[in-house]
């Protein structure tokens, strides 16, 4: 269970900043993409940084913070620690911020091999370690996972933070919604879906529009024991879902630890 | 008994007449053997020949998400409004174990408190039935729960003569449709031709071999702790599959949602499942049914030992559907013989 969290209260409209790392900025580009209900936020919020959408900065404390991307080098950690030692609440969103997205790939090769092989033989002039998720790094109040983020559940967590409330990431696999909203099976249509295995909360957003799930966002805490079971049925090997799992959910692994 | 006749190359009519009226939703190809009710305006679009679609139509009767009512906390006291959206609709080509289905939901949603929603927008829903000649397919268990005949439940009811149609007329709103429409009484030679087609299935509808549902309540009544409660829980996936495609699953979860404004907001309550972990989690931590064991059990329980204790009816209509959905291969039936075969 999250601890809750103190109402975010000021006399003027709280002041939230938005951030990013490691990431395309394709979650910064759903926020901007949000339409009307963009209007509604901004009567809500005071937006102070936000460096895809206005120029402005700002030097003081910061009521809210949204993170997007994932950690890769030592210069990254240091200006997230700096965030996150000026803002009252943290929200990490997207993927690469949540679980370390698909940067995470990154940690299935030894780190000299990897730097060579981006940044040629003065690779060593390039600072650069395992791909880490924002929580692995700094406290992380609330997460939007998904790559990327499914926007109205980034305005539910949003009023979620402004009013003080837990948020928490729906733990059912995707099938729970994928079923309500009625989708011939992946299986059923010969194609390996990863939704049995990866949180829901995102209400099938893919395979409503006629994708499989690609695992984005993040496997639920107490998948099935015995993965073979399931994937018999369809004569898959279990080998198969996990590469494609590892394709989002690399960086888990250093949770395990 | 009221009976009509409706040739097979006037069907094409009778849903564009009836589509005039209210929307007329009924089962379509949706590809790789599935099928789902949608909204029609042609008996083209109708696959008349289908197995169960992916949900049942309770989908009308409490939507997979509905809003209950609004609110606002401007004032010293919050104020709420209540919320029905209930439009006039038919459903048509309805089976036997769905209509069964239908039947199960209005006596859980009658009982007191009653379901206001529930019960007012089903005042709305004209029913057509159709019926099954033959098993639609192995994981059906129709016969089993005795839902392979139509009994009741429906406005009108369709069963294939061949060239057209016989359709026994069971409510006032029936009848005022097959007037309207102005379709010819059937004759004595048709109803015997239905006689015919209800011998017949007499074969087809055999009773499944290994699981006597007369058995059942015996069987159930000592399975509390049986092994194959963990066998089952050793592979669920607990994706809730079985549960959101059952038609006598009715549990649902309630949220308030708030507006970005901070002051006016919404109730929603959306389809929830005892397969979910957190199901039966309470405040404190306790979690009732913590293992997938557990929960499977209660959903059996739930369709062949709690409901005949206080309805005196299986809420298991035979349809099949959760044995088709399970991505774990958790078979209804070859769980029943297995239950009937431990009891032995």
């Amino acid at each position: 269970m999250k601890t809750e969290n103190k109402p975010v209260t000021t006399a003027a409209k709280p002041k939230v900043a938005f951030f990013d790392f490691a990431s395309c900025e394709g979650c910064q580009l759903q926020i901007t993409n949000l339409g009307e209900s963009l209007l509604d936020i901004l009567g809500a919020i005071d937006v102070v940084e936000f460096r895809e959408a206005i120029s402005e900065k700002w030097d003081g404390d910061y009521d809210v913070v949204f993170i997007e991307g994932s950690i890769g080098d030592p210069h990254a950690e240091e200006r997230l620690k700096k965030i996150r030692a000026r803002a009252k609440v943290l929200i990490a969103y997207g993927a690469c911020a949540c679980t370390g997205g698909v940067n995470g790939m990154k940690n299935s090769f030894q780190i000299d091999e990897i730097r060579a092989s981006v940044y040629g033989k003065d690779y060593k002039l390039f600072a650069s370690t395992a791909t880490k998720a924002v929580h692995q790094v700094v406290k992380v109040d609330y997460s939007i996972n998904g790559c990327p983020i499914y926007a109205p559940e980034l305005v539910e967590v949003l009023k979620h933070a402004l009013r003080g409330l837990p948020y928490t990431v729906p733990d059912n696999p995707v099938c729970s919604e994928c079923k309500l909203n009625e989708n011939v099976c992946m299986y059923e249509r010969g194609l390996a879906c990863l939704g049995p295995w990866t949180k829901a909360g995102c209400n099938s957003w893919c395979v409503n529009n006629g994708n499989i799930c690609y695992g984005c966002r993040g496997e639920v805490s107490n998948p099935a024991k015995n993965a073979n079971d399931v994937i018999g049925k369809y004569n898959l090997k279990p080998e198969l879902i996990k590469a494609k799992f590892d394709m989002y959910n690399k960086c888990k692994e250093a949770d395990a630890k | 008994m009221n009976y009509h006749i409706l040739k097979k190359d006037e069907l094409d009519g009778f849903v564009k007449k009836l589509a005039k009226k209210m929307k007329v939703y009924a089962p379509v190809a949706k590809g790789h053997d599935n099928f789902a009710f949608e909204e029609v305006a042609s008996a083209g679009e109708i696959a008349l020949s289908y197995i169960p679609t992916i949900l049942p139509p309770k989908k009308y009767f409490m939507p997979q998400r509905e809003k209950l009512l609004d609110f606002d906390l401007t004032g010293g006291k919050p104020a709420d409004r209540a919320v029905l959206d209930a439009p006039e609709l038919a459903i048509f080509a309805v089976h036997t174990c769905d209509l069964a289905g239908i039947q199960c939901l209005n006596m859980v949603f009658s009982e007191k408190p009653r379901d206001y929603n529930y019960i007012l927008r089903k005042e709305k829903i004209f029913i057509i039935g159709l019926e099954c000649l033959k098993y639609c397919d192995g994981n059906a268990g129709c016969a089993m729960v005795g839902n392979h005949n139509p009994n009741g439940g429906y406005d009108l009811f369709f069963t294939d003569l061949g060239d057209r149609f016989i359709i026994h007329v069971n409510t006032q709103k029936g009848e005022e449709l097959v007037e309207n429409m102005g379709l010819a009484k059937a004759a004595a030679a048709d109803m015997a031709a239905l006689d015919k087609v209800r011998e017949g299935k007499k074969q087809a509808f055999a009773t499944e071999p290994g699981a006597d549902p007369k058995k059942l309540p015996e069987v159930f009544a000592r399975a509390m702790e049986s092994k194959i409660w963990h066998e089952l829980g050793a592979r669920c996936v607990s994706c809730g599959n079985c549960t959101n495609v059952c038609p006598t699953c009715y549990c649902f979860d309630m949220a308030d949602t708030i507006n970005l404004d901070m002051k006016t907001g919404f109730r929603t309550r959306t389809w929830d499942s005892c397969q979910f972990e957190t199901f039966a989690a309470v405040a404190g931590g306790e979690n009732f049914r913590e293992e997938r064991a557990n929960r499977q059990r209660h959903r059996f329980y739930r369709k062949f030992k709690y409901p005949l204790d206080k309805f005196y009816r299986s809420f298991c209509t035979g349809c099949g559907r959760c044995t088709r959905t399970c991505m774990a291969k958790i078979s209804l039936k070859d769980t029943l013989k297995a239950l009937v075969a431990e009891h032995k």
